[in-house]
């Protein structure tokens, strides 16, 4: 049975950095990944990752834009943290080799990103994810942390309220094992296939925010999902970046007039980019220039070239907004600290209260640098003093029943690919970029229809390796756990602000809504409070 | 639209493979991935094949789509219509684990792995150093590769010795022998250059003429030829070889072919050296090895010499 002090579950951007940070604290690690950590999601982020690193600007300046964007939902502490820590994370990065672009001086060049309020993020072309990841993989393999690639987490362990370690399906194996551990960090990331289009490759299915309501932790703002406002229309959704709106694109909304986009937080440019009487928003790259397109952008040119032959340096290009990324989920503070003592959560999949009600953009990939070092750091320091309590061959015997009790001749008529197409299909219309009562009630309705239908599937395994169909299956479990947090937290906030819209309560309402929502399973279904924000 | 797939199906552990063969109905736009998903949620949740981000940004989904290695993902369906049945296959080459799943360890990251892949960052602190945007415009290049294993699907080594890194670690091993900012400058070169690595390519160019992302794997493997030469990495067969060769040339204007044998084994490999007997006594016997051997410069030599040193002047 594999023990470490520090179990680390997603090999993103945050999974990767805590590892890092608790191996270089002195702790025992292993890292969980369910696809290898060169194919997970941080690979898709284009546009930068913002740091106050030009001398002429400050961690002040970054924390008041992340608030500005947040609409009054940040947390202060939080954001203080983040902004005073960005530099030296990012400078971390830069010198573990990430290929920064430079200016002519051969500086670091900051490029202008959405609604910061001067040039900030430094970037890669239009691949900084796809650059970042390779780097942070590489000084993972220089820490020596034991990766466990292709392994699908089915449970957290929890014993005497602690988390104590999580059990696990080897894909190539078939096998289940009992992964022990003082600390558990979850970074499994976000949540985008519970809405089609979205930005969200296959695995960005709220894993690790139903394996934490799951064992009772709690989820706080779940209501605010962000919708990015610029997604070309072709198969799953394309994102075309903002950074391409600083360096001179120009947007035209659906009604065919041009849109200021400075300054706007991405919230709003959400809305500019709505379709209208069957017409499309249109993205018109043409002003950056072919061979600024091609040098500075060239994902973006071979991208919407493959998925549907248009070609940027030519023609302006359809666009909407497509469900990005959450500001909410697993309620940690500044060090990764979940309300289950022994569990920590990072990144997308983790909501301190840095985003507020609404993420700037170029603060994601920043955002799991800062708080994935803090929370490895954390967790080793928690692991030194945490005796080791090795998980009990009957919570694995436990577990391997449940497996087989869903395995088997399935009568139920459903899959979970069918149930997956209906919930993205109600996301989409009742719990998306514009919502109302109406609307959520049906949802939550339908929601808890599909989980009763869920609960009778079985899935026809002819073996566990590499079988798909049965992490599909819980895959399927966790969005339908997310998508009610979801729309229950939704229904809850009678207000507007940042990306949650209510047609119904079209004003942001401070009196009553300066709050944080949390849901917790009680008795079985989720019940959600108001939580003050941290006082400035 | 009315189309079939006929995919490669396989169990663990099981010799033979059979064709699963699916008829479906998908939109006009949509792609093969589309249609595997939905063989995979609809019919048989045991069908395996691996993707990840759907839009072409991961590689993890590279096929051969009736013969065509490519991305499921970004692949439409209806551009492979000319057939009854859109064949998937595996590339060639890969160790199946279960259907379209092979072993990319095997194929690939393991090869990646004995490189020591990392760079050993520069303690300080103090700000970040200056860099020319040229040499990181070079590894962004190198680094835009998405591991999608096609140079080596396309190498011509990699099936008489799979043993052989291939240009995809190659390539790897290029960004990291080429990162100014490396505490050890050098150590990737050394470790590129061990058996197996960048001495073995034969420069057929199929890894360039493969890559999807004009990176140039065999043109990076070029570069790191060149790289351990000017650090004087050059202690290997293959350099040792290529030094004699030109040695020989520069001196006499031809190809002294005993010399270069010796020297290619190197002058202190005694156990090279040995084996080389056999083959001098078959040669004498067979009357190709003159006794004693004698090799003469050729006539002009003097001008190819000339050419040589000019060639040296221009390199300094």
């Amino acid at each position: 049975m594999p023990e470490f002090d520090v179990l680390v579950i997603g090999g993103g951007a945050s999974g990767l950095r805590a590892a890092i940070a608790a191996k270089e604290a002195g702790a025992s690690v292993g890292l969980i990944s369910k696809a290898h950590p060169l194919r997970t999601h941080t690979g898709l982020i284009q546009g930068g990752l913002n740091a106050p690193l030009d001398p002429d600007d400050s961690p002040e300046s970054f924390a008041a834009d992340t608030m500005q964007a947040g609409d009054g939902l940040c947390d202060s502490e939080a954001v203080k943290t983040f902004a005073g820590e960005a530099a030296r994370d990012v400078l971390w990065l830069e010198r573990a080799g990430t290929p920064f672009n430079r200016d002519a001086q051969g500086k670091l060049a900051f490029r202008a990103f959405g609604s910061n309020s001067r040039n900030r993020s430094v970037f890669a072309d239009d691949r900084t994810g796809h650059m970042a990841l390779q780097v942070l993989y590489e000084q993972l393999q220089r820490a020596r942390v034991t990766a466990f690639e292709e392994w699908y987490v089915t449970s957290l362990v929890i014993e005497d309220g602690a988390c104590t370690g999580a059990l696990a399906l080897g894909l190539r194996s078939g096998s289940l094992e009992a992964f022990s551990a003082r600390a558990v960090i979850l970074a499994t990331g976000g949540l985008g296939r519970l809405y089609a289009p979205s930005t969200g490759s296959v695995g960005t299915t709220g894993d690790g925010q139903s394996l934490a309501y799951q064992a009772g932790a709690g989820l706080v703002d779940m209501e605010f999902v962000q919708f990015h406002p610029m997604i070309f229309p072709a198969g799953p959704g394309l994102l075309i970046t903002e950074a391409t709106l600083g360096e001179g694109a120009q947007l035209v909304d659906a009604k065919g007039a041009a849109v200021d986009t400075r300054g706007l937080p991405r919230h709003q440019l959400a809305l500019a980019t709505q379709s209208s009487n069957g017409d499309s928003a249109k993205i018109d790259l043409r002003p950056i220039g072919a061979a600024n397109i091609m040098t500075r952008f060239p994902q973006t040119h071979e991208l919407v070239k493959a998925m549907s032959g248009l070609d940027v340096t030519q023609e302006a290009i359809p666009v909407r907004p497509a469900a990005h990324r959450p500001m909410g989920g697993i309620e940690t503070n500044a060090s990764g600290e979940t309300s289950i003592r022994g569990l920590f959560a990072a990144g997308e999949c983790a909501s301190n209260g840095v985003h507020g009600a609404s993420r700037m953009a170029g603060n994601t990939l920043t955002e799991a640098l800062v708080f994935g070092r803090r929370a490895g750091e954390a967790a080793a320091s928690h692991a030194r003093l945490e005796s080791r309590k090795s998980v009990s061959q009957s919570r694995l015997g436990d577990e391997e029943n449940r497996i087989q009790g869903i395995t088997g001749e399935n009568t139920s008529g459903d899959t979970p690919g069918k149930l997956h197409a209906e919930l993205t299909a109600l996301m989409d219309q009742q719990v998306g970029l514009v919502r109302d009562a109406a609307g959520l009630d049906a949802a939550i309705g339908k929601i808890r229809g599909l989980k009763d239908r869920y609960s009778r599937i079985k899935i026809g395994a002819t073996t566990r390796v590499f079988n798909y169909g049965l992490t599909g299956y819980f895959e399927v479990g966790a969005m339908l756990t997310c998508a009610e947090l979801i729309a229950v937290s939704a229904r809850q906030r009678t207000e507007t602000r940042g990306a949650h819209r209510r047609s119904d309560f079209p004003a942001k309402d401070d009196a009553n809504w300066s709050a944080h929502t949390t849901a917790r399973l009680v008795d079985g279904s989720p019940a959600v409070e108001k939580k003050p924000i941290t006082a400035a | 639209m009315e189309v079939t797939f006929n995919a490669y199906r396989r169990e663990p552990g099981e010799a033979e493979y059979r064709r699963g063969v699916y008829k479906l109905d998908l939109p006009e736009d949509a792609t093969i991935m589309d249609g595997m998903l939905k063989i995979r949620d609809e019919e048989d949740p045991n069908f395996a094949f691996r993707g990840s981000c759907l839009r072409g940004y991961c590689g993890d989904c590279m096929m051969s789509i009736n013969g065509k290695n490519t991305f499921a993902c970004t692949a439409k369906v209806a551009n492979f219509m000319n057939r009854p049945e859109i064949a998937l296959r595996p590339i060639r080459m890969v160790p199946v684990i279960k259907d379209l799943v092979f072993d990319w360890d095997a194929f690939m990251w393991n090869k990646i792995k004995v490189l020591n892949p990392w760079i050993e960052p520069q303690e300080s602190t103090d700000g970040v150093r200056t860099v020319p945007d040229k040499v990181m415009a070079d590894l962004r290049n190198a680094m835009s590769c998405y591991y999608c294993g096609l140079c080596d699907e396309g190498c011509t080594v990699l099936p008489v010795d799979m043993k052989f890194l291939g240009p995809a670690a190659l390539t790897k091993a290029y960004r990291l022998a080429a990162d100014p900012r490396d505490k050890n400058p050098g150590e990737h070169l050394k470790m590129a250059q061990q058996a197996e690595g960048i001495w073995d390519c034969v420069h057929c160019y199929e890894a360039s003429e493969h890559c999807p992302r004009n990176i140039g794997p065999t043109e990076r493997i070029v570069q790191l030829r060149d790289m351990a030469f000017e650090k004087g990495i050059t202690n290997e067969r293959v350099a040792r070889h290529h030094t004699s060769f030109a040695a020989s040339v520069k001196a006499s204007g031809w190809l002294d072919e005993a010399r270069l044998a010796i020297e290619s084994e190197g002058l202190t490999n005694i156990s090279g050296l040995m084996k080389l007997l056999p083959i001098a006594a078959r040669a004498a016997i067979k009357g190709k090895a003159p006794i004693p051997y004698l090799h003469h410069k050729r006539p002009g030599a003097k001008r190819i010499t000339e050419i040589f040193e000019k060639g040296d002047e221009r390199g300094k």
